[in-house]
């Protein structure tokens, strides 16, 4: 079965005004019918970019420079139904792609929701916007859908179906949001830092619901987190994303258990589990790069303890280094001596 | 007694309408009370105007004084705090007193007289300035940074910045003189001579061919400032994350447009607006007189520079009346439009 979603080549610039912002560059990946991508990065890696542009929500400086992005619906019971080139959509069809294909949830939660609407007028909008459920006893099936959801994201409807945004704490309106994202039942959901601004018990909670969320309904999660340990609870492959292009990509445990790329080992050393003794957790020196100015060949030779002479030459490309794992370094045989490197 | 007393203040103090309402009316009282003492101090009073006005006209200073004197009936030698209180407890009483230049005319009857000119020519021009201001303003933060945005940002600062009372002069110039577009007596008074009110096609036709300078003179003045605020309260709207979210959930442009920001960006100037309804009571001194247009203003201007103290006074206190309950009314608009605010948790 070919994947829901093929990002190919994609190139997005921002124009400033030192130059051009590099923001992401000849970026490829699938994702398949029913996995969830985690892409992960520092912040100013580009990730947000790329969800933004998936969903053609870019800002008006920003510019997509190249690449495609290829949209494949498919029917319940699985078979193709039709494909769509996302970056040729216009007004009303591009309207309709998004949250009715496609639903983007917002790191910030707080504010996604209109302060003067009440939230059962969030449901009815989205609705109404798609022509989702008409018919006679559209407002019934919908209040009963959308309250159905409500409960799913473990909110008491009775609570929540009449307040305002305002009456609702922070987890509150991000589960709304969730529900929301789910309500015209799209194939794929975009969650960009979907706890970032949360506390961790309200971290800990969203990231259940979503889990069983997984379980139960059937979507394709595209989700963005600079949290790797996030990562790994609810995604099925990881990307990780520097400088605005995948450095490594590869199944959840197989990133894990043995990761090849330097930043992604770095990020791996920068988290703290039960297990591990204080000592072994490292940062990674140096900062993300300018993305205006980038650096000669691969991009995170300045902060690589292994980058030689062809690291600064030249700038790799994802190759194969096992079954469904592809990395972007020269030296990813050597990566385990990165390991020791970061203990120095 | 004073336990009677002591629960009805408690009464007062809980309940937050009737508490709002006795601090109107001591507002009230106190621009009423500062009004009456501030006029007499102006230089001058009606008799001694009037006695000037006979002498200009020949009769002598004696003569004079003892014709103004009875032409006027009244008594300037009271004690000042003696009419002050008679002036109060007549406004409790509902009346606003008698002129002194027009002996014998009730005050309320001069100010009925002019109230419905002056409530056509600016309440017309508030609406208008209000939608245009909210249209144009909105205009120009959806096209920021095009020309459109350039050209009307300095028009409305360039209006925001001029006098009215330059704008009106050069409207009758311009209109009246340069182009010949509009006849100079369409521009004096409200209706032509001779015209009979009531609710005629003709009548109609004739008061709006004689409002349609002033009406633009008092939107081209105010619909400036009213541009501006829009557009920005709708840069700040746009740039908020709802909206964002509000395209990603595949609203249509219309519905973000009105539900989404227009309803945010608007919120503010619903309160500008609710306290410029309380000042439609007032109308423009300067424009009124400008235009011999015969409403509050005009009667204003005519009452100060005869120094008809009850005449100034009853303007003062309807034009005060209307802003303090306006405010009120801003007040509870704003609760009511804006769920955040609302007083008593309306929301379950």
């Amino acid at each position: 079965m070919e994947p829901i979603l093929s990002v190919r080549d994609l190139t997005i610039e921002y124009a400033a005004r030192r130059g051009k912002v590099r923001a992401i560059r000849s970026v490829s990946f699938d994702v398949r019918r029913g996995e969830a991508l985690a892409l992960i990065g520092e912040s100013g890696s580009g990730k947000t970019t790329l969800g933004l542009g998936i969903v053609q929500l870019l800002p008006s400086t920003a510019r997509i420079a190249g690449g495609s992005i290829v949209y494949r619906r498919y029917s319940d019971t699985g078979q193709p139904m039709r494909e769509t080139e996302v970056l040729t959509l216009k007004d009303a069809d591009l309207r309709r792609f998004r949250w009715a294909e496609c639903a983007m949830v917002f790191q910030s939660a707080l504010n996604a929701l209109n302060p003067v609407l009440r939230i059962s007028d969030h449901f009815a909008d989205t609705a109404k916007a798609h022509r989702y459920l008409s018919g006679p006893r559209q407002g019934a099936a919908l209040t009963e859908r959308s309250r159905h959801l409500l409960s799913r994201v473990r909110l008491d409807p009775d609570r929540v179906w009449r307040a305002f945004p305002h009456e609702l704490s922070g987890g509150m309106r991000q589960r709304v949001l969730i529900a929301l994202s789910l309500l015209l039942e799209p194939q794929l959901l975009i969650l960009d830092e979907p706890t970032t601004a949360l506390d961790i018990l309200t971290q800990r909670n969203i990231m259940d619901v979503l889990k069983e969320l997984r379980t139960q309904l059937d979507f394709s999660l595209v989700f963005i987190s600079h949290d790797l340990s996030l990562a790994a609870e609810l995604a099925d492959r990881v990307a990780t994303v520097y400088a605005g292009k995948i450095v490594e990509i590869g199944e959840v445990y197989t990133i894990f258990r043995n990761p090849h790329h330097p930043y992604t080992i770095g990020l791996i050393k920068a988290v703290p589990t039960l297990t591990s003794d204080k000592s072994e957790l490292t940062s990674i020196p140096g900062s993300p790069p300018d993305l205006i100015e980038l650096p000669s060949g691969c991009k995170f030779h300045p902060r690589c303890p292994l980058a030689d002479d062809h690291c600064r030459r030249e700038e790799p490309e994802l190759i194969d280094v096992e079954s469904g794992h592809r990395v972007a370094c020269w030296r990813w045989q050597d990566a385990r001596a990165v390991l020791k490197a970061y203990q120095v | 007694m004073p336990r009677i007393l002591l629960g009805a203040a408690r009464k007062i103090a809980s309940n937050y309408l009737l508490r709002r309402l006795l601090k109107a009316l001591f507002t009230i009282w106190l621009v009423a009370s500062i009004t009456f003492f501030v006029i007499r101090a102006m230089p001058g009073n009606a008799v001694d105007i009037l006695i000037q006005d006979l002498t200009i006209q020949g009769v002598s200073p004696a003569d004079a004084e003892a014709q103004a004197a009875a032409m006027m009936g009244i008594n300037l030698d009271q004690p000042i705090m003696g009419q002050y209180l008679d002036y109060l407890g007549n406004v409790a009483r509902g009346s606003l007193g008698t002129s002194y230049k027009s002996a014998g005319m009730s005050v309320t009857k001069m100010i009925s007289q002019v109230l419905p000119w002056t409530l056509f020519s600016v309440g017309l021009a508030l609406m208008i300035t209000f939608v245009l201001g909210i249209a144009l303003g909105a205009l120009m933060a959806y096209r920021r940074d095009t020309w459109i945005d350039h050209l009307l940002s300095n028009v409305a600062a360039t209006l925001d910045a001029v006098s009215p009372y330059l704008i009106g002069l050069l409207a009758i110039l311009l209109f009246g003189i340069t182009w010949k577009l509009v006849p100079i007596m369409e521009m004096r008074g409200a209706m032509s001579p001779g015209m009979k009110p009531g609710f005629s096609l003709a009548f109609f036709a004739d008061i709006f061919k004689h409002v349609r300078v002033l009406l633009l003179v008092y939107v081209l003045s105010s619909v400036g400032s009213w541009m501006l605020q829009m557009k920005s309260n709708t840069v700040t709207t746009l740039g908020e994350d709802y909206v964002t979210v509000a395209r990603a959930r595949g609203l249509t442009d219309g519905r973000i447009l009105t539900a989404y920001v227009g309803r945010n960006a608007t919120l503010p100037l619903f309160t500008r607006l609710a306290i410029s309804i309380g000042f439609v009571v007032g109308g423009s001194v300067l424009l009124e007189t400008l235009f011999t247009y015969r409403g509050v203003g005009f009667l204003l201007a005519r009452s100060i520079s005869e120094r008809d103290y009850p005449v100034m006074q009853g303007v003062f206190l309807i034009i005060t009346i209307a802003v303090v309950f306006a405010n009120l009314l801003a007040d509870y608009l704003y609760g009511w439009l804006d769920p955040r605010v609302r007083i008593s948790g309306g929301g379950n």
